[in-house]
């Protein structure tokens, strides 16, 4: 167990004593107070270690990691999780624009709200919110699996390639190739058991939001292309 | 004497109206753009004579050791030659000729640049020295590969479609390249413009921190824009705290993209450095950030005014690939059957049926390009335009490329001269 100050650091600095402790123990626990809403905090952690970070956290906290569990007690900045290859990130409070942006495995938790292009780019892993998104939900989203438990912005889904948006609320509207289709009671049950591991027992309804596939090519090809594709 | 058929509605300007009337939407291609530019065949060195002494043209050493990005980085990237090979994906082009870049790099001492599709394996262990693209579109991207890199470069924008993503035709998302890239096979993949991440200045100097956290501040950010409002953007990268900067011009080249955004957006290669370099002087950072100048480099006479003008490297991607064979008549190609025109007239990487085996995913056509054979030719074209720009250096007297300066250049044209800040020839003046 490893307690860091951040105020004693540089984020440089702080970054690298957590490196440090984890790569003598990978297990290691560490505990970082007073970050102050620092950006990239704990950033490239490549581990099963655990780190609890006490307060407010600014941008890409938590990003590129492949294999910890981070709990952040307070709020996020934008990109919290950013392409995250696997691992867990549990924020208590709201995160900011672009959670799990382009994340392709593991898990991010937001207690509260989200903000606009939640879980933009994923290509795998699961984003659970458990308050409201913003605009453009799942953006280009590639693969994987959003679950909203409160309401979801404008253009949610827009531009989508696969992969599903579960919302419990309100859908402020679809974006552009997206379309709500009806969830199975398998889909259903997978989505309670996910939030029943956050304390989240309540059997809420949800619908579905996916990619419509009328994006997926040109209409048409010029005469030549014809001939020779 | 007025001609025999319009000016306006030439035959080009029909066919085109007639394609669009079929298809209904923009028309895709590759290479590069078709506008007739001022480029660097405008500009000519004033070589030595009695106010200043050549150096022994063949023999003589001039140095062409390139050193990019240590305005912080811990290891900059040190190169033997002030010419890299720029990021091109692999999907765009086949595994053969990205294998074949990245032998031709190490060949000759400089660097090979990944893409937007992530990292291929085979391309890693070929190139000694590789760049790692940070795309908006993040497709493979991969936090234990970018820790391999010998330098970072994050894509604002490209030249040859500033403003727009990647483009790749789904006969070219196969198996591994959809898998590479999470994307479903066969579809028309058109890449993200914005990154996921980060959108101002300000969230890019936040981005530039984060990846030397990845990188533990070892190796080179470069920021990569496509050549529009050089003289801000440049300014903006550099004070985001970019390493490095690359202005990718309107002359770039590219694997697919809509003709309009190749023909009619950007600016071209000469007053892109010039702007970039005003900007970073005006700064006082010319000299600490690194320039790069891309976008229709040819020959060492191109490089070699490149640097003049100011950059400190190019990069090259089209003339590199024409070294692997683009547009050549190799023994089993039949260009008129595959892609319909002539070599030296094809212009359809954005089919995948490229007859030389660089831009398609074919595994018969990718058996035309032998990575081997190609990475040396490709060296050999490197190796030339260094030997070129050696020859010219030392014409004007000097014994490092880096020596090179907009004083050593004349116009020969008013428009080259007034993008380029250069007396016209024959006068003293810059128009």
């Amino acid at each position: 167990m490893v307690t860091l100050d951040a105020s004693n650091f540089t984020t440089r600095e702080l970054n690298r004593r957590v490196r440090e402790a984890i790569r003598d123990d990978p297990d290691q626990h560490i505990t970082i107070i007073n970050p102050r809403a620092r950006h990239n905090l704990a950033v490239a952690i490549n581990n099963h270690s655990r780190v609890v970070i006490k307060g407010s956290v600014g941008y890409f906290a938590a990003s590129q990691m492949d294999g910890p569990e981070v709990e952040i007690e307070g709020n996020a900045g934008w990109a919290l999780a950013e392409n995250m290859m696997d691992g867990k990130v549990v924020v208590s409070g709201d995160a900011g624009a672009s959670v799990a942006a382009t994340i392709r495995g593991g898990e991010v938790y937001v207690g509260g709200n989200a903000g606009a292009r939640a879980g933009i780019s994923m290509k795998g892993g699961q984003l659970i919110v458990r308050g409201n998104t913003g605009f453009m939900t799942g953006f280009m989203m590639q693969k994987g699996r959003i679950i909203v438990c409160g309401d979801v912005g404008d253009a949610a889904g827009d531009s989508m390639y696969e992969g599903e948006i579960y919302v419990s609320g309100e859908v402020g509207s679809l974006g552009s190739d997206a379309k709500i289709e009806l969830v199975t009671e398998d889909e259903l049950a997978a989505v309670w058991s996910a939030l029943e591991l956050h304390g989240i027992n309540e059997r809420r309804s949800f619908k579905k939001i996916v990619s419509e596939k009328k994006l997926y090519h040109y209409d048409t090809l010029e005469r030549f292309e014809k001939a020779v594709i | 004497m007025v001609t025999d058929r319009s000016q306006i509605w030439s035959q080009t300007v029909i066919d085109d109206i007639h394609s669009k009337s079929e298809v209904g939407r923009y028309r895709i291609r590759g290479f590069n753009t078709f506008q007739k530019v001022t480029h660097f065949d405008d500009l000519t060195f004033l070589s030595t004579g009695l106010t200043r002494f050549p150096l022994e043209g063949y023999k003589e050493s001039c140095n062409t050791r390139t050193i990019i990005g240590d305005r912080s980085a811990e290891k900059p990237l040190i190169l033997d030659t002030p010419v890299y090979i720029t990021g091109m994906s692999y999907g765009a082009l086949s595994a053969n000729a990205k294998i074949a870049l990245g032998k031709a790099a190490t060949l000759t001492g400089t660097a090979s640049c990944t893409g937007d599709g992530g990292m291929l394996p085979a391309e890693r262990n070929a190139s000694k020295k590789l760049i790692y693209q940070v795309l908006p579109s993040r497709y493979g991207f991969n936090p234990h590969h970018i820790a391999q890199a010998q330098a970072v470069e994050i894509v604002v924008g490209q030249g040859a479609k500033p403003g727009t993503g990647g483009l790749l035709m789904g006969v070219k998302v196969l198996d591994e390249i959809a898998e590479m890239r999470d994307l479903p096979k066969g579809i028309d993949q058109r890449s993200p413009a914005r990154h996921p991440d980060w959108l101002g200045p300000d969230d890019l100097a936040v981005k530039i921190e984060q990846l030397r956290e990845v990188t533990d501040y070892q190796i080179p950010i470069h920021v990569k824009l496509g050549a529009c409002r050089v003289k801000d953007d440049v300014k903006l990268a550099a004070k985001a705290g970019a390493d490095a900067i690359v202005v990718d011009s309107m002359m770039a080249g590219t694997g697919a993209s809509a003709e309009v955004l190749l023909d009619h957006s950007g600016i071209p290669t000469v007053p892109a450095i010039v702007m970039a370099r005003e900007a970073l002087r005006e700064l006082g950072l010319y000299g600490q950030v690194s320039l790069i100048a891309s976008g229709g480099i040819r020959s060492g006479a191109d490089a070699a005014k490149a640097l003049a003008l100011g950059a400190d490297a190019v990069a090259i991607g089209i003339s590199a690939l024409i070294a692997l064979n683009c547009n050549r008549d190799i023994p089993g190609s039949n260009f008129l059957e595959e892609v319909g025109v002539p070599a030296g007239e094809c212009h359809h990487c954005h089919t995948g049926r490229c007859p030389v085996g660089i831009t398609t995913q074919d595994p018969d056509l990718m058996k035309r390009l032998d990575p081997d054979e190609g990475a040396e030719r490709v060296a050999n074209f490197i190796n030339s335009m260094t030997m070129e720009m050696a020859l010219l250096t030392r014409s004007l007297g000097k014994g490092d490329v880096h020596s090179l300066e907009p004083e050593d250049l004349a116009a020969l044209t008013i428009e080259a001269s007034a993008m380029a800040g250069v007396p016209l020839v024959g006068t003293n003046r810059v128009f």
